[in-house]
């Protein structure tokens, strides 16, 4: 019943009011978050709730797969604003194991609108075809896909012109790629991070697998 | 005990080993050989072992689901991240996952074979079912426990860094909600 979720956020306000008499005057005042994080829209992966961070202390985009593509002005608007008013120190493209989107992107299945959003994953995996093929069990496919879009995302956002004007700038700043398990509710740092234009160049040059 | 085996119980879970990840992997192995054996003699037998069924029954629907995250989603991405290609890892893991896979589907089947034992009282050799899924279980449990011993963890030890290990033997120990091993209790 719709009328819980309102019924939730009543008690989820209160609850908070009553630990911390002074929290939403503190969060109304201002915001400022270290970090932006990008993720998947999939509602097993709550941003806030996985990093034990509270209200506040996140800016969050989710879109399906955890995409930053470089065309979109929804992601655009939101990667400028946290980078150049917020001044985030760091960003965090974190996929997830079992990742729908990337599964999609993986069938060859025909889904109509969503093909278009995801053809940057279907353009990875066609880039690497030989060696995810090579990988015979499909749902270790899938999520090989995962981490290897994460990277992609990671490298993105390390060549946007928001990200390396503020390295320009001597903003400090830093990208991180990471993957989120929906089975254990672990998060694994995949050691993607880049901080400057010369980490992003290595990220790009490291094989994407053993023997590519 | 009748039954090849002298402890009551299967081993516990070797929690003192969180700290030396591969070394906690060949531990727990060598609890599924030692699940795989108690298996075997109930399954040739009449006598009802309630502790053991209960106990088998707990390994197949807990610790098992548990190892196999350990494998899929951590030890095989990180060595698939930190292989060579001399390594020729890819072969292997393949027939390792496709392997968990089907694992647990067995795993379904050998846990409704003891619900119904426990809930009638009766051993497991006294079930149709019982040839049909226990020996072929243990079989393949043994020969895809040895290859990942003999080839799969050998491999890691040579690829994974200090630091890998170190979160990998962190995540074992968050997954199972114990504390951090590497934190000394103060």
């Amino acid at each position: 019943m719709i009328e819980q979720l309102l019924d939730n956020n009543m008690q989820w306000a209160s609850a908070r009011v009553r630990s911390d008499p002074k929290f939403f005057q503190r969060l109304a005042a201002q915001q400022s978050p270290e970090y932006l994080w990008i993720g998947c829209s999939d509602s097993r992966v709550p941003a806030n709730e996985i990093v034990g961070l509270d209200p506040g202390e996140l800016f969050v985009h989710r879109n399906v797969a955890n995409l930053a593509p470089p065309r979109d002005v929804n992601f655009l608007s939101v990667l400028q604003y946290s980078v150049e008013v917020l001044k985030v120190r760091h960003i965090i493209v974190c996929g997830h194991y079992g990742c729908g989107g990337i599964r999609a992107a993986l069938d060859l299945e025909r889904r109509g609108l969503i093909d278009h959003w995801l053809q940057p994953v279907a353009d990875l995996a066609h880039q690497h075809a030989d060696h995810l093929n090579a990988i015979t069990d499909f749902d270790t496919r899938v999520n090989t896909a995962c981490e290897h879009n994460v990277r992609a995302q990671v490298e993105y956002v390390g060549r946007n012109p928001f990200v390396t004007d503020a390295w320009r700038r001597g903003q400090k700043l830093a990208v991180h790629g990471w993957i989120y398990s929906i089975r254990d509710g672990l998060i694994r740092n995949l050691d993607y991070s880049v901080s400057r234009m010369k980490d992003v160049d290595a990220l790009s040059r490291r094989p994407w697998f053993p023997d590519a | 005990m009748g039954r090849g085996n002298n402890k009551a119980t299967i081993e516990p879970m070797p929690v003192d080993l969180l700290k030396e990840p591969l070394v906690w992997f060949f531990a727990e192995h060598y609890r599924h050989r030692d699940v795989c054996k108690r298996l075997l003699d109930l399954a040739g037998s009449v006598k009802f072992d309630e502790t053991v069924l209960l106990e088998i029954e707990h390994f197949l629907e807990v610790d098992m689901p548990l190892h196999i995250i350990d494998e899929e989603d951590d030890l095989f991405p990180l060595l698939r991240r930190r292989c060579e290609a001399d390594d020729q890892i890819e072969k292997v893991l393949g027939m390792l996952s496709g392997e968990h896979a089907s694992d647990m589907h067995d795993a379904n089947a050998l846990v409704a074979l003891i619900k119904k034992a426990l809930s009638d009282k009766r051993g497991l050799a006294g079930y149709a079912d019982t040839e049909k899924v226990v020996p072929p279980f243990c079989q393949s449990q043994k020969r895809h426990i040895a290859v990942e011993n003999a080839v799969v963890l050998p491999i890691a030890r040579l690829r994974l860094t200090e630091g890998d290990l170190q979160s990998l033997g962190q995540r074992l120990a968050a997954r199972r909600g114990l504390p951090d091993p590497f934190v000394v209790a103060s």
